[in-house]
C-alpha cells in the first residue's frame, strides 16, 4: 500500500491557456452586445421620465418606479383607446388556444398518416407542403381576407386563429412527419396486425409516444403566434388586436411626447411570456426552431 | 383446419423481381422454418402472409379461404417480430391487451386470456412494467405472449431470437418448441440460423435468391441436400465439396478425384444416370469420416494442415491439393496428430453426396 | 371480400390538410396571380383586358417606391449574410471552448424568442438621437460619434440590419452548432495529432464538411429577407421618406393604404418570383449535393 502511494506523483493540473482566455473574452463581449438592449429596456422601464430626459440611457434608475408598468398595462393609449396592453394580452391568449388546438391536431394526424400509412400520393403531397411552407404570406393574404370574410370569421378571434393554423400547417406537418417516420417499422406492423384501426393506433400507440415532439411544436407555435404582428393586424379587425399590434400602435403611432418608460414597460410586457418559455424550456425551444428550420 | 398455401406468388419491387412463381404449402400443425441467407426473400414471403406487404401476383390461402387481399388483422394470424416491437408506452398488460384490439371480446375473456398467457410464459410478476424495464429475454416472452393471447391457429416468427445472447437463445428455442407442441398450432418461422431450423422445424424450406431450394424435414435437408447450395449452407463445419469425374457408369459406377483417388459409387442411389467423363462434385460431411482410415468407398492419406478444438469436438484440416478437407475427430485424437503428419481417413458408403458440377443439382 | 377500411382511413384523415393546401395555398396563389392581371381596385374585378393585362407590372416597374424596395432588399440581404458569418464564428468558438456553452448559447439565442415588433421598438429607443446611445457617447466625450442612424435615409437601412443581426445571429449559431456537433470527434483528434493549424483545419476540413448547414442557413436567410416586414414597421415604418421600404411593406401598403387589390397582387407575385428565384437554385444545389453524397457513400 505504502509503495503505491510512494510512487504517486501528481501531475500539475493543466492551466487555462491563453487561447481559451481570448475566446472567452470574445464570447463575453458578444454576450454583452446581446444583453445590452435588454438591460437598457429594463432600466428604462423603471425610470421616471425626468431621469430619462437627462439622456443617460445606461444608468440605473435613481428612483425605481413601477408607475410605467402600471400605465403600460392598463392606461397607455393605442389609437383612441386608452386601456393599456392588457387588452392585447387577453386577445393574444384567446387567439392562442383555438389556434394551437387546430394546428396541432390537424398537423399531427396528417404527419402520422403521411409517415406511417401507405398513401400512394404521400410523396407528391409532401413536396407541395414543402413548397407551401416557403411561400411569402403576401401571396395568399388577399384571398384569405376574402375567404375569411365569406365564412364570417374575418375580424374575429377565430379569423386570426384559423389563419395562424392554416399558415403553420405545412411546416408543422413536416415536423410531425419527420418525427413519426423514425418510429420503428415493426411497431407499426405489430399495431396493424393487432388492431388495424387508423384512429385506434394513433390514440393508443402513437399519441403516447409523441409527448416530446408535442412540447417542441407547442413551444414553436406559442412563440410564433404570440410574436406575430402581420396576421393579427390584417385579420384581427378593430376589436381583436393581439398584444404586438396594440404595442406597435401604442409606441409607434403615439402623438405628442413619448413616454419612453411606458413604451419600454409595454414592450417588456409583450416579450415576457415567450421569454419565460424560452428560459424555462430552452432545450425544447432550440429543438423546435432547428426542427422547423432544417426539416422545413 | 388451416393449410397454408402459397400459389404462384410473384413479388416485384419496382422493376426488381424478388420472387417468381413460388409455390409452397404447409399442413396444419407444422413448424415450418424459412431458412436462408439475408436477402433471399424469406422475410418478404412472411410479410406477404401477414398482409404487411402486397403480393404482386398469385394467391395465398389459409384453409380454403383466399386471404391475399385481406387486412392483416382479419387473417387470423399472430406475429412475433425480430425487434419484439413492443409498444413502449404501454405496460406488459397493455401490450397483451392491445393484441386483442381487433377482436371484439368482453372484458372477462380478455382478462382470462391475458392471465393464461402470462402464466404460460411466466411473466405474471412483470405485468405492470414498461418494456424499457424488461430484459431481452423478458421482452421476447412478452412479444410471444402478445401473439398467444390472440388464440389463433397460425403464428409467424420473424427471426425472434437474433437479438438474444447464445445462452438465452438456446432456452427460448426449447420454449418455443414446447409451446408449439402444447398449442398444436401452425408456425411459420423465419431465420438465417440453421441450428434454430434444425432443432425446431418439422419442415424446412431452404431459400436462396427468391427460390425455394429444398423443402423437406430437417433430416432430409441435412442428409440428402437437393443441390450444392443446400449442401453448403447447412452444416457446420460445412460439407467438404470436391471436384471429381465419373469414370464408369452402370452398376459398378465410380468416380475419380482430381488427385486420382478412386471413389466407389456402386452403393450410391443415383437420381439421375451419370455419363462417363461427366464433371461432378462430391460432398463429404466432416463428421462422417472414419478416422481409423479403413474400408469405406474412398480412402485418403493426407498431410495435416491445422487442428481446431471446438469444445466437445475437434476438427482436423487436411491438405488436399489447394483445398482443405475438414474432418471431425475426437479431441484426444486431434491432440495427438501434428501439423505435417500424414493422416488416413476413409468415408463410409451411403453418406456420400453427389452433385452435377454444371447444374449443381443432386445426382 | 371485406372492405379494406385501413386503405381509406388515412386518406380521410388527410382530407383536411389536403383541402387547406388546395384552397388556402394553391387556390389562393392562383387567385392572386390571376387578379394581378386585372384592373381590380378595392374589390376583385375578374375581367382581364387583353390589351392591358400587364399594366400592374408595368406600373410596378415605373414605381420609384418599388425600385427602392428592391434596392433595399439587396442591401438587406447582403447585410444579413453577416448573421451567418457571425453565427458561425460564435458557434465555432463555443464548440471549441466548451466552458460556458449553455450560458453563451442561452444569451445568444434569447432575442429569437422576442417579437420583432419588440426588437424594433427596443432598437428604435437605442437609436434615439437625443436620449439614446449617441447621446451617451457624446456625454463620454466622443463628440463626433453618430448613432442616429434611423433618422437619415442613407443610414436607416443599416440600423435595421444591425437590429436584425442582433435578433437572428443566435439562430444561425444554433444551426451551426448542431452542424459542428455532428462532425465526427475523431477528426479533431486526428488534426491535433497531425499538428494541423486551427485556421487551416476550419478552412480546409470543417467548413467544407458543413456545406449542408451553410446551404440550409442560406435558404432560410433568403426566405427571411424577402419576408422582412415587422421590424421595419417597428423601427422606421418605411421612413425617412420611403428610404427603408421593402417588398413586403410595399405589398401590404398597396393593399391597405392604396386599396388596390390588383396592384398589391402584382407586387405579391413579384415577391413569390423573387423567393423562387433565390430559393429554387439553392434547393437544387442542396438536392444535387445530397445525391452526390449518397453516390459517394454507395
Amino acid at each position: 500500500m505504502s509503495t503505491m502511494t510512494d510512487n504517486f506523483v501528481p501531475r500539475r493540473k493543466k492551466r487555462i491557456t491563453g487561447r481559451s482566455i481570448a475566446i472567452l473574452a470574445f464570447l463575453a463581449m458578444c454576450a454583452a452586445f446581446f444583453c445590452i438592449p435588454l438591460y437598457v429596456v429594463i432600466v428604462t422601464s423603471f425610470k421616471t421620465m425626468d431621469q430619462i430626459r437627462l439622456g443617460e440611457i445606461f444608468s440605473l434608475p435613481v428612483t425605481w418606479t413601477l408607475e410605467p408598468w402600471r400605465e403600460a398595462w392598463s392606461e397607455a393609449c393605442s389609437g383612441i383607446k386608452c386601456e393599456g396592453v392588457s387588452a392585447g394580452f387577453f386577445a393574444s391568449l384567446k387567439i392562442l388556444f383555438p389556434s394551437l388546438i387546430l394546428s396541432l391536431s390537424v398537423s399531427s394526424v396528417t404527419g402520422y398518416a403521411l409517415a406511417l400509412w401507405n398513401v400512394r400520393w404521400a410523396g407528391t403531397f409532401m413536396f407541395i407542403l414543402f413548397m407551401c411552407a416557403f411561400v411569402p404570406f403576401q401571396i395568399i393574404m388577399i384571398p384569405m381576407i376574402i375567404l375569411t370574410g365569406k365564412i364570417g370569421v374575418y375580424g374575429t378571434i377565430w379569423g386570426v386563429a384559423v389563419v395562424h393554423a392554416v399558415l403553420a400547417l405545412p411546416i408543422l406537418t413536416l415536423i410531425f412527419r419527420n418525427f413519426y417516420k423514425d418510429i420503428p417499422g415493426e411497431i407499426m406492423q405489430a399495431a396493424i396486425m393487432d388492431s388495424g384501426s387508423f384512429w385506434r393506433i394513433y390514440r393508443e400507440i402513437i399519441l403516447p409516444m409523441s409527448a416530446n415532439i408535442f412540447i417542441v411544436v407547442l413551444i414553436l407555435q406559442i412563440t410564433s403566434i404570440w410574436n406575430d404582428f402581420l396576421i393579427g393586424i390584417t385579420f384581427g379587425g378593430l376589436n381583436n388586436k393581439p398584444m404586438t399590434v396594440i404595442l406597435a400602435n401604442t409606441v409607434i403611432s403615439a402623438t405628442g411626447e413619448s413616454s419612453y418608460n411606458v413604451d419600454m414597460a409595454a414592450a417588456l410586457l409583450t416579450a415576457i411570456p415567450p421569454l419565460l418559455i424560452y428560459f424555462v424550456l430552452g432545450k425544447f425551444f432550440v429543438q423546435g426552431i432547428t426542427a422547423g428550420a432544417i426539416k422545413g | 383446419m388451416p393449410t397454408i398455401a402459397f400459389e404462384h406468388i410473384y413479388k416485384d419491387y419496382g422493376s426488381l423481381r424478388v420472387l417468381a412463381d413460388l409455390n409452397l404449402s404447409v399442413d396444419d400443425g407444422e413448424f415450418l422454418v424459412l431458412l436462408g441467407p439475408s436477402g433471399c426473400g424469406k422475410t418478404t414471403l412472411l410479410n406477404m402472409l401477414a398482409g404487411l406487404q402486397d403480393v404482386t401476383a398469385g394467391t395465398i390461402r389459409i384453409g380454403e379461404e383466399d386471404i391475399t387481399e385481406l387486412d392483416p388483422k382479419d387473417r387470423g394470424l399472430a406475429m412475433v417480430f425480430q425487434s419484439y416491437a413492443l409498444y413502449p408506452t404501454k405496460s406488459v398488460r397493455g401490450n397483451l391487451k392491445f393484441g386483442l384490439a381487433a377482436q371484439k371480446l368482453d372484458r372477462a375473456e380478455i382478462d382470462r386470456r391475458v392471465q393464461w398467457a402470462a402464466e404460460l410464459l411466466q411473466i405474471t410478476p412483470l405485468m405492470d412494467r414498461k418494456p424499457a424495464h424488461l430484459s431481452g429475454g423478458q421482452r421476447q416472452r412478452v412479444a410471444i405472449g402478445r401473439a398467444l393471447v390472440k388464440n389463433v391457429d397460425v403464428f409467424l416468427f420473424d427471426e425472434p431470437l437474433s437479438n438474444l445472447d447464445a445462452k438465452l437463445r438456446t432456452e427460448m428455442r426449447l420454449e418455443i418448441k414446447t409451446l408449439h407442441e402444447q398449442t398444436k398450432s401452425t408456425i411459420v418461422y423465419v431465420t438465417h440460423d440453421q441450428i434454430e431450423a434444425m432443432t425446431m422445424a418439422t419442415r424446412i424450406a431452404v431459400m436462396d435468391g427468391g427460390v425455394i431450394q429444398q423443402f423437406g424435414t430437417p433430416d432430409e435437408v441435412y442428409e440428402t441436400p437437393a443441390n450444392l447450395f443446400v449442401a453448403g449452407f447447412i452444416g457446420a463445419p460445412a460439407m467438404n465439396i470436391l471436384d471429381a469425374t465419373i469414370t464408369s457408369s452402370g452398376p459398378q459406377a465410380s468416380a475419380t478425384l482430381s488427385d486420382g483417388t478412386k471413389i466407389d459409387l456402386s452403393h450410391y442411389e443415383f437420381t439421375a444416370n451419370p455419363n462417363e467423363g461427366q464433371a461432378v462434385k462430391v460432398g463429404l460431411r466432416p463428421e462422417h469420416f472414419d478416422t481409423s482410415g479403413k474400408g469405406g468407398v474412398v480412402s485418403l492419406t493426407l498431410p495435416v494442415a491445422s487442428r481446431e478444438r471446438t469444445g466437445s469436438d475437434a476438427t482436423i484440416f487436411l491438405k488436399f491439393g489447394d483445398d482443405l478437407i475438414a474432418v471431425r475427430a475426437e479431441p484426444a485424437e486431434a491432440r495427438d496428430v501434428m501439423v505435417g503428419d500424414n493422416f488416413a481417413v476413409s468415408f463410409p458408403a451411403g453418406k456420400l453426396n453427389l452433385f452435377d458440377a454444371q447444374t449443381g443439382q443432386r445426382m | 371480400m371485406a372492405i379494406r377500411w385501413s386503405r381509406w382511413s388515412p386518406q380521410i384523415a388527410l382530407a383536411p390538410a389536403v383541402i387547406v393546401t388546395a384552397v388556402a395555398f394553391i387556390g389562393s396563389i392562383g387567385w392572386t396571380i390571376y387578379i394581378s392581371f386585372t384592373g381590380s381596385r378595392r374589390f376583385p374585378d375578374y375581367a382581364i383586358d387583353p390589351e392591358r393585362w400587364s399594366r400592374q407590372y408595368e406600373r410596378l416597374a415605373k414605381d420609384r417606391a418599388w425600385g427602392i424596395s428592391l434596392d433595399n432588399l439587396i442591401v438587406f440581404g447582403i447585410g444579413s449574410l453577416l448573421a451567418i458569418v457571425f453565427g458561425f464564428i460564435l458557434a465555432a468558438m463555443i464548440e471549441r471552448e466548451k466552458r460556458g456553452e449553455d450560458v453563451f448559447r442561452t444569451i445568444f439565442l434569447y432575442p429569437l424568442a422576442i417579437s420583432l415588433i419588440v426588437t424594433g421598438i427596443v432598437w428604435r429607443w437605442m437609436f434615439n438621437p437625443s436620449l439614446g446611445v449617441e447621446n451617451f457617447l457624446h456625454q463620454l466625450g466622443w463628440e463626433s460619434a453618430s448613432f442616429d442612424w434611423l433618422s437619415s435615409a442613407e443610414t436607416a437601412m443599416y440600423g435595421i440590419i444591425l437590429a436584425s443581426l442582433w435578433q437572428s445571429s443566435g439562430f444561425f449559431m444554433a444551426l451551426m452548432l448542431s452542424g459542428l456537433k455532428s462532425i465526427n470527434s475523431e477528426i479533431w483528434s486526428a488534426a491535433r495529432l497531425d499538428g494541423v493549424g486551427v485556421f487551416r483545419l476550419y478552412i480546409e476540413i470543417i467548413i467544407p464538411m458543413m456545406k449542408f448547414t451553410f446551404l440550409t442557413c442560406a435558404i432560410l436567410l433568403s426566405l427571411g429577407v424577402v419576408k422582412a416586414y415587422d421590424i421595419i414597421v417597428a423601427m422606421t415604418n418605411g421612413g425617412p421618406g420611403q428610404s427603408t421600404w421593402m417588398p413586403a411593406l410595399f405589398t401590404i401598403n398597396a393593399y391597405s393604404a392604396k386599396s388596390n387589390i390588383a396592384y398589391a397582387s402584382a407586387a405579391a407575385v413579384m415577391m413569390l418570383v423573387i423567393t423562387l428565384a433565390i430559393f429554387l437554385p439553392l434547393l437544387l444545389l442542396f438536392i444535387w449535393q445530397q445525391k452526390r453524397r449518397k453516390a459517394a457513400v454507395a
